[in-house]
């Protein structure tokens, strides 16, 4: 019968060995624990001897081959004199994980109805009557999931909700009805799961947040003739184009750094500053727009940002994007100006502060020491959410982009 | 930025530590010339000699002690326990000598030492090859505690524990060495001690664990996001002092928290965690605190028995489909 | 002055080495009264008898040199340079003592006057003096370290690693035992099954020699060899002073597992009125700085322990404080 031979355990810690040389050749004749092959790891190295008296049969692994700890490297088949090992029962896994655990898990049916501290501390606080809601936990208990949305159904407007993935009742104004008629020809698109999604999203957005829009005016000029002059060699180098995003990010993240306050989010009474730096960028899609987001974009460098963003729109346009590559975001930027926009009022990345709107680069003639010149200008136009972020600060921000943007030897630091 | 493994991410932040500030040296057994028993320490020895990468005698008490009294004198040793299960041969001199000098000096000495000890089972090490004994020491006064899961964490951390004033015990994860791989910063940086970070972010669940079982927690909420459960993932980081602002921040946000850890259930980590959200975040909770540990057993040897006692990606993901239906 | 170089002691010196003798036998009956009548607080490890070890071990060391006193040897604090009136308010609990409240007795040591503290746990001071030492060694100081333990500590595990250790590597490292034949109640034959703790040290690669521990100026001669070796880089010495102490393991302990010939015998080899004797004869000592040092020493204990008494406790909420660097 056939016998695997197996790369041995060979420490604590060592995952793999590779294949030094092997002793016999397939047709060789071995008897048990004979060396048949030396295999070798950063700690040690060891003679693997056969399990049983026999002939090699096949060598799976070749020298200088590199096999996980315990996989095959040649099968030997095995005289039958020799009693084979008998297999091990792995038993199966169990399905429960502890004792007590079990007991935790359910809710043994009461007559009362049971009510969490976070429950009841929301019930308490809104004038809530709990058995007006239908609960969703575990014998039907009403949780907090169940009661935010209740809440939210009561008083559309104020409260700060979580954002939820299920569908629930946002109040949506409904349009009177179009009767369709010979005259007044109707078409109807049924609406996918991602505009829907998207649109409840937006919604929420503007609802929940009080938006302005800031407008600052940047002279790209030097930037615009950077790019040029690099642009060629770049792309002959990482394989990607270079665009103006990687610039806009690292600005951007930058001025964040001086101005915590638009890389936060609101929640009930606390602002949250992040900390950290996970920028969301804007790809158009058929379907409607995505963001995905570069997680800690302050560690990547230009380039590296480039190749980010490549990536991430390829992702997007060939529907390759994960979950994870759409959450997280701390701020936005959007880029209406590829599509020729020249000022815009972006909607927020709920529950970002503010998102930022980079539009079209047009030569346009400007004043510069009281004589007109032709320059390449660009608006930024930022969208910010008015409770967090307060007009003064949010002017400033955009100006600080504007002035990095205009001196992009900054970045440099 | 560079992709090592977890062990070179340790090697790397020694050797730098060493090359910036002449007072960090190394102690243990077998460091110096062989280069560690899992090669933690390969090449320090050829490169800053043996007074400063010293071979000991097997005698673990000494060996603290002994780090415990250059560092009087200005140094900044790192003490290597060769597997953490050792680490209770010199119990008196970490929790009767070292945590107590600042304190029974009237702060007027500080105790700059780090102790490196592998931990972790899962890597067929039986009783005294597979212990994490962390608890013990997030117990005791006076000492401070960390545990990295990722390379990135583990450089950092380790320079952070080599820079801190304070004893500080590292617990490194020994079958994370090899198996765990990631980016690490090519600049001088190094990770606070007592901040956790937040791997994952989610709104409906929250998962505090660290160390080696990081990566079934990410792996259990990668199969719950498909189910529509979004769980948001705490490593640790540092166990003491430990960062309870994070946690607390997410509890506060999900209502619902799970523990996870590879210590016994038992007056772990997880207990004071559980203890403490109970006592100030009652009125945040819309379910019990859970805890996936390892039972209040020991490590046995045989394959299929340690299988049963150590949490896995499975275990993890039912308690978190109990604790999100409840 | 330089006495530990291998030259008569001047008379300074000597007259000194008594001022010390004197002024730590009169702190430790100062200390015995005051805990008899309740003003002390806790476990007080009196050494009276043996105060020339304390005294002929740290004379004459350097400020960098570092001591590793255990419980009795109260004295090496005062030798080494603590004020009286510190030592006093430390055992009193209170908050100009040396661990401003937080430990009781010497475990706070004075590190900025070169004294470790040890924990209870005897002998563990030995490992860190030998982590002192090999910090010395690695910067290239002939500074030493005197490690003290008694024939008790000297079954701990931390003695025989921290010894072989020491021994490995040649550390400037002193292994002062004081064999006063008891640990507690248990005799010193229960204790071990040779007779003289210094024969350990062959077994650890380096000299061991016993030394009668009530004759100071032998202790100092002692000492002072294996502090000159020990600088020279020739490494550690184990020396066992032969001694006894007058009071019980502490001043709860009647002792009554000694006899009383035993001990009047021992109290007939005073280390002090020896001391004297040989000052006389060398006709450096008379009546008058006798007296002098007499009257010294007293109005230096009077003062310590008014302050001592004066000095407030300290805030209960530090208890919670000096854990972290």
């Amino acid at each position: 019968m056939e016998v695997k031979i197996v790369v041995p355990h060979m420490g604590e810690s060592i995952v793999e060995g590779t294949i030094l040389k092997w002793l016999k050749r397939p047709g060789d004749r071995v008897e048990r624990d004979e060396s048949v092959v030396e295999i070798g790891s950063d700690k040690i190295d060891v003679e693997v001897p056969a399990p049983a008296r026999g002939t090699l049969k096949e060598i799976l692994a070749q020298e200088g081959a590199t096999v996980a700890v315990g996989n095959a490297v040649a099968l030997l088949e095995a005289e039958d004199a020799a009693p084979a090992r008998p297999k091990v029962e792995v038993p199966p896994e169990p399905v429960a994980a502890e004792e007590g655990e079990a007991k935790q898990g359910e809710i043994p049916p009461r007559g009362r109805r049971r009510i969490t501290p976070v429950v009841a501390k929301l019930a308490e606080r809104h004038g809530v009557d709990l058995d007006q809601i239908e609960g969703t936990g575990l014998g039907g208990r009403v949780t907090k999931k169940d009661v935010l949305p209740y809440l939210e159904g009561r008083r559309p407007t104020q409260e700060a909700p979580e954002p939820k993935r299920k569908e629930e009742t946002l109040p949506t104004p409904t349009p009177p009805a179009a009767v369709p008629s010979e005259e007044e020809p109707v078409e109807v698109i049924p609406v996918t799961a991602m505009r829907k999604a998207i649109a409840e999203h937006l919604v929420r957005s503007k609802q929940t947040a009080p938006h302005v829009t800031t407008v600052a005016e940047v002279d790209m000029t030097r930037l615009v003739n950077f790019r040029e002059k690099h642009k060629a060699e770049f792309e002959r180098q990482e394989g990607i184009s270079l665009t103006y995003m990687p610039f806009f990010v690292m600005a951007c993240i930058r001025t964040l750094k001086e101005f915590p306050f638009l890389n936060a989010s609101m929640e009930e009474e606390r602002i949250l500053l992040k900390r950290y730096y996970h920028i969301g960028v804007a790809v158009a899609l058929e379907e409607g727009l995505v963001v995905p987001v570069i997680r800690h974009a302050d560690r990547l460098d230009i380039r590296g940002l480039a190749h980010a963003i490549h990536d991430l729109a390829e992702r997007a346009r060939t529907k390759k994007l994960a979950s994870d590559d759409l959450k997280g975001g701390t701020f936005s930027i959007t880029n209406p100006g590829a599509l020729g926009a020249v000022l815009s009022t972006p909607i927020i990345n709920y529950p970002q502060a503010a998102i930022l709107g980079v539009e079209a680069i047009r030569k346009t003639p400007v004043v510069r020491d009281d004589q007109i010149a032709i320059r390449h200008m660009m608006y930024l136009c930022l969208s910010y959410d008015h409770r967090i972020v307060d007009g003064a600060t949010a002017v400033q921000f955009n100006q600080r982009v504007r002035r990095i943007l205009e001196n992009p030897l900054e970045l440099i630091l | 930025m560079r992709e090592i493994t977890y062990l070179e991410a340790i090697r790397e932040a020694m050797l730098e530590e060493m090359e910036r500030d002449e007072s960090v040296f190394v102690l243990g057994e077998d460091v110096g010339a062989y280069g560690g028993a899992f090669q933690a320490t390969k090449g320090l020895y050829e490169k800053f000699g043996e007074a400063r990468v010293l071979d000991t005698p097997i005698a673990e008490s000494c060996i603290v002690g002994v780090a415990i009294g250059a560092a009087l004198v200005g140094y900044r040793p790192i003490a290597e326990m060769q597997f953490a299960d050792f680490i209770s041969c010199g119990f008196d001199q970490i929790v009767n000598q070292a945590a107590t000098l600042r304190y029974r000096t009237g702060g007027r000495v500080a105790v700059p030492l780090v102790i490196r000890a592998p931990s972790g089972g899962g890597v067929h090490g039986g009783l005294y090859h597979s212990q994490n004994p962390e608890a013990w020491f997030v117990h005791r006064p006076g000492l401070k505690v960390v545990a990295p899961a990722t390379p990135y964490d583990a450089k950092g951390l380790l320079k952070a524990s080599i820079r801190d004033n304070n004893p500080v015990i590292y617990f490194e994860h020994k079958g994370l060495y090899r198996r765990a791989k990631g980016p690490v910063s090519d600049e001088d940086y190094s990770v606070p001690i007592g901040k956790a970070e937040v791997k994952r972010e989610g709104t409906d669940l929250t998962l505090v664990t660290y160390s080696a079982m990081l990566f079934p927690c990410l792996a259990a909420a990668e199969t719950m996001d498909k189910e529509g459960v979004e769980v948001e993932v705490i490593d640790l980081r540092s166990l003491a002092p430990l960062d309870w602002e994070v946690v607390f921040q997410s509890v506060r946000k999900t209502s619902k928290l799970l523990i996870v850890h590879e210590d016994n259930r038992t007056c772990g980590v997880g207990a004071e965690i559980a203890a403490r959200v109970a006592e100030e975040a009652f009125d945040d909770l819309d379910g019990p605190v859970m805890r996936v540990t390892y039972p209040d057993t020991h490590h046995p040897f045989s394959p299929p028995l340690e299988e049963f006692c150590l949490p896995n990606e499975e275990k993890i993901v039912e308690a978190l489909r109990r604790l999100a239906a409840y | 002055m330089s006495p530990m170089k291998r030259q008569p002691l001047d008379k300074e010196d000597l007259l000194r080495m008594l001022y010390y003798l004197k002024l730590v036998r009169a702190f430790e009956e100062r200390l015995s009264i005051l805990h008899r009548q309740g003003k002390v607080l806790g476990g007080i490890f009196s050494g009276i008898g043996q105060e020339a070890i304390v005294v002929g071990t740290c004379y004459g060391l350097r400020p960098e040199d570092y001591i590793c006193p255990l419980h009795r040897d109260l004295g090496a604090f005062l030798v080494k340079g603590v004020e009286p009136k510190h030592l006093i308010a430390q055992i009193f609990g209170k908050r100009d003592g040396l661990s401003r409240g937080k430990d009781s007795y010497l475990h706070s040591g004075v590190p900025e006057l070169g004294i470790f503290g040890s924990t209870s746990m005897l002998g563990s001071n030995l490992p860190v003096a030998c982590g002192i030492a090999y910090g010395f060694k690695l910067r290239g100081h002939d500074h030493v370290v005197l490690g003290y333990f008694g024939e008790g500590a000297a079954s701990m595990g931390d003695t025989h690693e921290a010894m072989n250790f020491a021994g490995i590597h040649k550390l400037p490292v002193l292994f002062l035992c004081e064999n006063n034949l008891y640990a507690y109640s248990v005799p010193v034959e229960k204790q071990m099954a040779i007779l003289d703790v210094a024969d350990r040290a062959a077994a650890y690669g380096f000299p061991g020699t016993t030394c009668y521990g009530n004759d100071l100026l032998a202790v100092f001669h002692a000492t002072g060899q294996a502090v000159e070796r020990a600088r020279r880089g020739e490494g550690p010495t184990l020396i066992e002073f032969k001694t006894y102490r007058w009071h019980g393991h502490s001043e709860h302990d009647k002792a009554f597992y000694r006899s009383e010939e035993e001990l009047l015998e021992w109290k007939s080899r005073d280390p002090i009125p020896q001391f004297e004797r040989y000052l006389r004869e060398k006709k450096i000592l008379n009546e008058e700085n006798l007296g002098e040092i007499v009257r010294r020493v007293e109005r230096e204990i009077e003062a310590a322990v008014a302050f001592a008494e004066e000095n407030p406790y300290p805030e209960p909420e530090s208890a919670l404080e000096d854990l972290y660097a």
